[in-house]
């Protein structure tokens, strides 16, 4: 439908000047031409016009003004689509994906059948994944330009993305049909498209079609990899082993190093026994002599004397040659204590052999065979410094590593490998001294640097760690700036684990935000590629590109960063913070002149430091808008500053958890810590039902979880406690569902059976303990008694006597600094470089274990410069 | 080690493993474009746990249809998992399809003047050639060296490599162990 108030031919002519410029981002040009519209009188109101000078401000970044045009324009001309087209794509850059859409479909009613508007619909549709518009959308495009190649691929994808194979496959077929004439030779978008085509049809699980479809067009195919790893995929699974034999085999000659070809061939042979396994790998070592693969995944199915004899040559090759990674190349063998066994054997008798003749053997020696060079010894002290460490025996890892440092001193690996050690033996501190000295040693290498300014974030020392960074990032920006541009998750997610070690909740918060932030980012760049794939006809990987956005959070960086927010959050619901000044004086109250002068030192370097990094962004934002070459769109729509302090002081922190916990129960509900977090985040929130939900969930995923237990008993408590206020139905539907895990036993009965079942189980006494003193506190001393058990029970180590610590600090088993302080000394005595249980220096400076206190206490590390 | 050609869920671990590793870094809107524009030229190497150690990022250039060449826009492995001759064998595998999909004649790549260790590996390893120095082509001022691989070598395999057909008699249905 024509606008309500259509221009003269004059004015007309001006307003298509207008959209000429803003399809080419001539946007100042656009707006003198809207000024000469819009200053006649008679069309001071012209809602196209008033529109469209909105739209341009936008890519001025003139927002405001933007959406005041807009909807001013809209509002002079209700029934044009011009209008609601504009403010839909107004909507859309700001990122309000459903009003845009809303608004299209209102364009649509004026001018049904517009080609740019359906497109933009499109776009919209499969953004949101509204799987069933975007077919309807994609099938009017069809309709309107049938000769395009692009209506073609869109329709038949929206059918193939929901579901419907056959619709799906019916119109690639035809397609491919118009495009009869293909040069036979060199056409990479019909070959992607005729792989799309086959992913359809291997995806509606026709896999004998699959197979007649890939050998009939595989002249036309540039891409031979993956014709060869589909056929061999559907070979096998439809049991055609001979021809799958023969495409594996093919691809293994055309890269030897892939582990899954001969895991499929395997498969293919059908060969169960290992011995037959072993033989296929040597077979391929003689055919690719160069490749590692074969002889390092023999390994993995030899067993007894002939896995002696091969890790024996694998070993002394890596050994004679140097290989710093020969370590973390078998450890994964050590899954079986054998083959560990068998390693720490040989390797033993290779130093041994070493220093007395320079040979791996007394065999080689006899025979009179040249000695090894003389760094195979350094690489066996370093061999065996990593393999006592990941043994979890840090005075053997420590005399080897030394061993190898006294034989050569400058070899970074070896101080890499010494921090390694002592982190893992539980002193962030020695460990990073080491990662500090490695990084001395080569200052040109990112790797070792980003190493040590993590090792610096184990240790709490985020500044130190930001101006290690600082050596790699961009002049003129801070790192922390210069990392959350680049979009680096593992800096922020430790750096978020050092704030909410060192009590600095909201700087963690930031943090975690930030990461969830680029995910969000992730999942809008999507928004350019469904156009861009389109055209490209990369169609299989678009696919797999929506398939990956649908998921995204799934990733371990998500889950580490929503895991600290959530425990922040769920610490600040239960020690909120004191309003600003007020705590500022509680916590001054208490200190020393000296240590009151320091404080307001730090706190003064610390407001100067923000002044100047604000200064620096505002600086820099107006450089960044003077120096945008005219035209080019501006960045997406600035998001709201994250402040720490206001982030801290939130007024919902269970709501805030829940933002996080949601993608976790969707994405990661494999995980039982997704459960559990959710437990906790509901169990403050007094939702029963959704307690139970949790509940089960974790229970069948890991009934026999200790975390859980804590769960259950906690969860039976409450319930019995409120039986009496619940509604009926509730009531039934809580105690049908925890029947099979209770069994009609109280949460006391539940806590005895448990301690029962796990008496040498250090992790399930820590919390069948906590329960017991919890449910009855008469029996302190009983608790703590099992809790700091450090004899006859499996499971002592740092990771579970800390949170025995932790347990005894936070008040689980009430007051006991008496127990906390003996416990300290007898972890002491068993690990003995753990700095948690370390006695204090002789001046006793701070006290532990303030009552409130739920999370881990480690002191914090004074650094002098 | 595993290598393989790199899928989607495998950008955002390049993207990682190129933080750690090297001083250029790219959004992951960078990586999608690579990945989604050629999805056969990227590699990746795993560990056993599945963790990225080292990745090739490859593409074409877009704007010489006549003399067309593959450009590596990143390559780094991991210090920890140096020696094993992984960069070698990326970059091989990218070439490779370069030539395969792509008909490439040769790949370029920039690299550091002072970046010893890199040079070291395409100069002699891999058979890179200089091309030329572009000034002040890193951010921070320093000069790169353009440098070439001629790829008629890789052209010569691919032309002898079919997909086995499907009547073919599978070549070695029967092992035999020479020992």
């Amino acid at each position: 439908m024509p606008s309500s108030n259509p221009l003269p031919p004059k004015e007309n002519a001006l307003f298509k000047r207008i959209l000429k410029c803003y399809e080419h981002k001539q946007y100042k040009n656009g707006l003198k031409f809207a000024k000469q519209i819009l200053s006649n009188p008679k069309y001071m109101e012209h809602g196209e016009t008033l529109a469209m000078k909105g739209l341009t401000l936008n890519c001025l970044g003139r927002k405001e003004e933007a959406y005041e045009y807009v909807k001013r324009g809209l509002r002079n001309d209700l029934r044009s689509h011009v209008c609601w087209h504009v403010y839909g794509l107004l909507q859309r850059s700001d990122k309000k994906y459903d009003e845009g859409i809303k608004c299209y479909r209102n364009a649509l009613k004026w001018e049904k059948d517009n080609i740019q508007i359906l497109r933009d619909l499109s776009l919209l549709q499969i953004h949101l994944r509204d799987l069933e518009g975007y077919r309807d959308t994609r099938y009017q495009l069809f309709r309107l330009r049938p000769t395009q190649r692009a209506s073609w691929i869109g329709f038949a994808m929206s059918y193939h993305l929901i579901g419907d194979y056959e619709g799906a496959l019916k119109i690639l077929e035809d397609f491919r049909k118009t495009q009869a004439d293909i040069p036979s030779s060199y056409d990479y978008e019909h070959s992607e498209v005729l792989l799309y085509q086959n992913m359809v049809i291997q995806e509606s699980g026709a896999l004998k079609e699959a197979v007649a479809h890939l050998e009939k067009y595989q002249e036309q195919i540039l891409d031979k990899l993956s014709i060869l790893e589909t056929l061999g995929t559907l070979y096998l699974n439809l049991q055609r082993f001979d021809r799958a034999e023969s495409v594996y085999s093919e691809l293994i000659k055309r890269n030897p190093e892939n582990t899954l070809y001969y895991i499929k061939f395997l498969e293919v042979k059908q060969s169960s026994d290992e011995d037959e396994c072993v033989d296929t790998f040597e077979y391929f070592q003689k055919q690719f002599p160069r490749a590692h693969a074969p002889k390092r995944l023999a390994l993995n199915y030899a067993t007894g004397d002939r896995f002696r004899k091969l890790v024996d040559a694998y070993l002394r090759k890596g050994l004679h040659k140097g290989v710093p990674p020969l370590f973390v190349d078998l450890r994964s063998l050590y899954k079986v204590q054998s083959k560990a066994d068998t390693i720490q054997d040989l390797v033993l008798s290779y130093v041994e052999q070493l220093k007395k003749s320079g040979h791996f053997s007394q065999a080689d020696a006899d025979a009179g065979e040249s000695k090894e060079p003389a760094c195979a010894l350094l690489w066996t002290y370093y061999f065996l410094a990593q393999h006592y460490d990941f043994l979890e025996n840090p005075e053997k890892a420590i005399f080897y590593i030394d061993a190898a440092i006294d034989h050569t001193p400058t070899l970074i690996e070896l101080f890499v490998c010494k921090g390694r050690i002592f982190k893992h033996a539980g002193d962030a501190i020695e460990a990073f001294k080491y990662l500090d000295e490695a990084q001395g040693l080569d200052t040109a290498d990112r790797y070792i640097n980003s190493k040590c300014a993590k090792y610096m974030l184990r240790a709490n020392l985020i500044d130190e760690a930001e101006e290690t960074c600082e050596k790699f990032t961009r002049e003129g920006v801070t790192a922390m700036e210069n990392l959350n541009e680049m979009q680096c998750m593992w800096f922020q997610t430790e750096c978020a684990l050092a704030y909410q070690r060192l009590h600095r909740w909201g700087d963690a918060l930031k943090k975690c935000h930030e990461i969830d932030r680029h995910f969000s980012e992730i999942i809008d760049d999507q928004f350019d590629f469904h156009t861009y794939c389109m055209r490209k006809m990369t169609l299989r990987s678009y696919i797999g590109l929506l398939r990956l956005e649908d998921v995204l959070r799934a990733h371990p960086f998500y889950f580490k960063a929503a895991r600290c927010a959530i425990e922040v959050y769920l610490h600040l619901f239960e020690n909120p913070l004191k309003d600003l000044t007020a705590e500022e004086e509680l916590n001054t109250e208490n200190l020393s002149p000296s240590e009151l002068k320091k404080l307001r030192n730090k706190q003064r370097k610390a407001r100067r430091k923000a002044e100047l990094e604000q200064q620096e962004k505002a600086e820099r934002a107006e450089k960044h808008q003077n120096k945008r070459p005219p035209g080019e769109e501006p960045d997406a729509p600035q998001q709201d500053e994250l402040i720490p302090d206001k982030l801290a002081r939130v007024e919902d922190p269970l709501e805030q958890a829940i933002k996080f916990l949601k993608p976790l129960q969707d994405l990661a509900s494999k995980n039982i810590e997704t459960h559990l977090m959710a437990f906790e985040i509901y169990y403050r929130k007094g939702k029963l039902l959704l307690m139970l939900q949790s509940i089960k969930r974790a229970f069948n995923l890991e009934p026999n979880n200790c975390e859980l237990h804590t769960c259950l008993v906690r969860f039976v408590e409450l319930v019995s406690s409120k039986l009496d206020t619940l509604e009926a139905p509730v009531a039934d539907v809580i105690k049908q569902a925890m029947e099979p895990i209770t069994r009609g036993r109280s949460a006391k009965q539940m806590n005895e059976d448990f301690l029962k079942e796990n008496s040498n189980n250090l992790a399930a006494l820590i919390q069948g303990a906590r329960m017991m003193y919890a449910l009855d506190q008469s029996r302190q001393e009983e608790a703590i008694k099992l809790a700091t058990t450090l004899e006859k029970v499996q499971g002592i180590n740092i990771k579970n006597c800390s949170r025995v610590l932790q347990a005894l600090q936070a008040g689980d088993f009430g007051s006991c600094s008496q127990h906390l302080e003996e416990y300290k000394k007898r972890c002491h005595k068993i690990m003995i470089y753990a700095t948690l249980f370390r006695p204090p220096p002789p001046p006793v400076l701070t006290e532990i274990g303030s009552s409130d206190n739920t999370s881990l206490e480690i002191p914090v590390p004074e650094i002098s410069n | 080690m595993n290598i393989r050609c790199a899928r989607p869920e495998d950008l955002m671990n390049m993207q990682h493993c190129n933080l750690l590793c090297l001083p250029e870094n790219y959004q992951m809107k960078y990586y999608f474009y690579h990945g989604l524009s050629w999805p056969q030229l990227s590699y990746v190497a795993e560990d056993q746990k599945g963790e990225i150690v080292g990745y090739v990022l490859a593409k074409m250039e877009e704007d010489s249809e006549d003399n067309p060449h593959g450009h590596i826009t990143s390559l780094a492995v991991k210090r920890s998992h140096r020696r094993l001759g992984l960069a070698q064998k990326l970059m091989d595998q990218a070439s490779y399809a370069m030539v395969e999909c792509f008909k490439a004649k040769y790949v370029s790549l920039h690299v550091r003047i002072s970046n010893r260790p890199a040079l070291h590996l395409y100069t002699n390893t891999l058979k890179f050639e200089i091309s030329e120095i572009e000034p002040k082509y890193y951010a921070d001022g320093e000069d790169a060296y353009a440098m070439k691989r001629d790829l008629s070598s890789f052209a010569a395999q691919v032309s002898e490599v079919k997909v086995p057909s499907p009547d073919k008699i599978p070549c070695i249905s029967k092992l035999e162990i020479v020992d």
